[in-house]
């Protein structure tokens, strides 16, 4: 009621107040990404800076890469093996409009490598082992276990976060590798059983769609992805506070952001892959 | 050699919690720090040992200037500042992915340590260094195989001392070391930071609350107020001094001693 009362000054004034606000808000969000973003980027620096003087910690880097594999490797053999499935059910419907489903091999391959299998190995990484290993550091922070670490002269970096870090990104190219080889005999079993498809030319149309360059682009954009996963997750848990409720912060954080910048990098390496691709064509034609 | 504080100043956001802070511990000296709750006692040992960077001011262990070490380039020297300076954390801070003994045993492992004597300690020489550190801190060996989560916080505080003092280090910070322990075992840590620091012969900060303990043991007290020093001076001095704090401080330990007490200084 009391803003029925206001002049038509007061209400402008009201009105500027309302956008000013909003737009302040907005750019206060703009900057704390942009703060994240080069906090993540700087710890990447130290990860590598760490790394070139790494001493003794190369078994730590095995131990940590069989953790993390076979902790994901479960989940992943189970998804993508649904993932395949599905693919084949989409791209079938879709093809037998067109009377095109000897097809149908090479496209959901090709999907599957380029697109849909590093895309959804990173998430899948990003909730089994991002998740776990922010979870990890970020109460090794806070219950002082990191800085007793490095009281006792060690090297937190080279002692917790580079292990984590290639065991991440090693384990997702080869997670990688098996979860494409599942998927694609999960859309083989489909192929067979629910569409009718011939074997034989399914298998025959791959080699039409996927080539070395397809392989090549998988495992780039996989790797980018991993990295992103292991960047985050390692930062976001070595830089929390706040006793227990920091710790939930930084796991919801690490999900977040992980998730976020694999979908921009999904498109710019999409972008620049295509750019690549399209160039090296034209060099070699 | 000597532990040197100029002008040091730290704020957390719009939190002034270190101002101006100059002080000097000599070699072997008992340093007891003394103040109410966040008044920035354990943030001064965490400048120390490099865990956090001052806003501005210098900070001198021996020769090195552990203010500039923070950059990545000069990771090797801040990692010879943290090996002379063993530091025991409020909460025992154990890894508790390691066994007792793996933790007391980490100090002894690292590439680090390892490179300041010149080789890597032999399995039997670590376990003999563990065992004999354990004595230090009155622990039977049956606790080393047990996770720290199995034994109580009592024998987790006395793991954690053991593991700072493994590496021999030269100066000894404990951060409130009787923290959430009951009587008996305050007493007996109180002791054991005594006997530890004129046996060893090592110089020993204290940041604490118990005044008791810092009038019997302390070569010196410092008081912390709003980030300042309020006094830095004998147990003798302080028990005659006529701030408010301090005598607030040492009116409340004196109902809590014995008739007839007297620091042990005076």
């Amino acid at each position: 009621m009391r803003n029925l009362r206001n002049t038509p000054l007061q209400t402008l004034e009201g009105l500027g107040g309302a956008v000013t606000g909003s737009y302040q808000k907005g750019y206060s969000v703009i900057y704390q990404q942009m703060h994240e973003l080069g906090g993540a980027c700087s710890f990447l620096y130290r990860i590598f800076h760490s790394t070139r003087k790494i001493t003794g910690y190369q078994s730590a880097i095995t131990d940590q890469i069989v953790a993390v594999s076979t902790r994901a490797m479960s989940t992943i053999i189970f998804a993508g093996l649904f993932v395949g499935a599905i693919l084949v059910l989409q791209f079938e419907s879709m093809l037998r409009r067109f009377d095109a489903q000897s097809l149908l091999g090479g496209l959901n391959t090709s999907a599957t490598i380029r697109e849909i299998g590093p895309l959804i190995i990173s998430f899948l990484l990003a909730g089994k082992v991002g998740a776990y290993t922010t979870a990890e550091l970020a109460n090794m922070r806070v219950t002082e276990q990191i800085d007793a670490i490095e009281s006792l002269g060690t090297d937190s970096i080279q002692y917790l976060i580079i292990p984590r870090f290639f065991a991440i990104v090693i384990s997702s190219l080869f997670l990688l590798a098996i979860g494409l080889a599942v998927s694609v005999m999960g859309s083989l079993l489909v192929a067979d059983f629910f569409s009718g498809m011939n074997l034989y030319e399914y298998i025959l149309s791959i080699p039409r769609f996927v080539g070395l360059w397809t392989l090549f682009e998988g495992f780039i954009r996989c790797s980018i992805f991993s990295t992103i996963v292991a960047t985050v997750s390692t930062y976001k848990g070595y830089t929390a506070t706040g006793g227990a409720r920091g710790v939930g912060k930084a796991v919801t954080a690490s999900a977040i952001y992980i998730n976020v910048y694999i979908v921009v990098a999904n498109f710019i390496s999409s972008s620049l892959l295509e750019w690549i691709h399209d160039f090296l064509q034209w060099v070699t034609s | 050699m000597s532990i040197r504080f100029e002008n040091v100043s730290k704020s957390f956001g719009p939190k002034k919690v270190l101002d101006q802070v100059s002080f000097e511990v000599k070699k072997g000296q008992i340093l007891f720090i003394l103040g109410k709750s966040g008044m920035g006692k354990s943030v001064t040992l965490k400048h120390l040992i490099g865990v956090l960077a001052p806003d501005s001011g210098k900070i001198f262990v021996d020769h090195f200037e552990v203010s500039a070490l923070h950059s990545p380039q000069r990771i090797d020297e801040l990692t010879l500042v943290r090996q002379k300076c063993g530091m025991v954390f409020q909460h025992p801070a154990l890894l508790d992915s390691l066994t007792n003994f793996e933790n007391l045993a980490f100090g002894l492992r690292t590439p680090q340590y390892q490179k300041k004597m010149g080789r890597a300690l032999t399995e039997s020489e670590i376990e003999k260094r563990v065992f004999d550190t354990l004595k230090l801190v009155h622990l039977e060996k049956d606790v080393l195989e047990l996770f720290p989560n199995e034994t109580s916080y009592g024998v987790q505080k006395r793991i954690s001392m053991a593991r700072t003092l493994a590496p021999q280090p030269e100066y000894l910070l404990f951060d409130e070391p009787t923290t959430g322990l009951d009587p008996l075992s305050t007493s007996s840590i109180n002791s054991l930071i005594y006997e530890l620091s004129r046996e060893l012969n090592v110089t020993s900060i204290i940041v604490s609350h118990d005044m008791a303990c810092a009038l019997s043991i302390a070569d010196e007290i410092l008081f912390l107020d709003q980030g300042k020093v309020l006094l830095m001076a004998a147990p003798k001095v302080v028990a005659q001094s006529k701030i408010p704090l301090v005598e607030e401080f040492f009116k409340e330990t004196l109902s809590l001693l014995p008739p007839g007490w007297s620091p042990s200084h005076a």
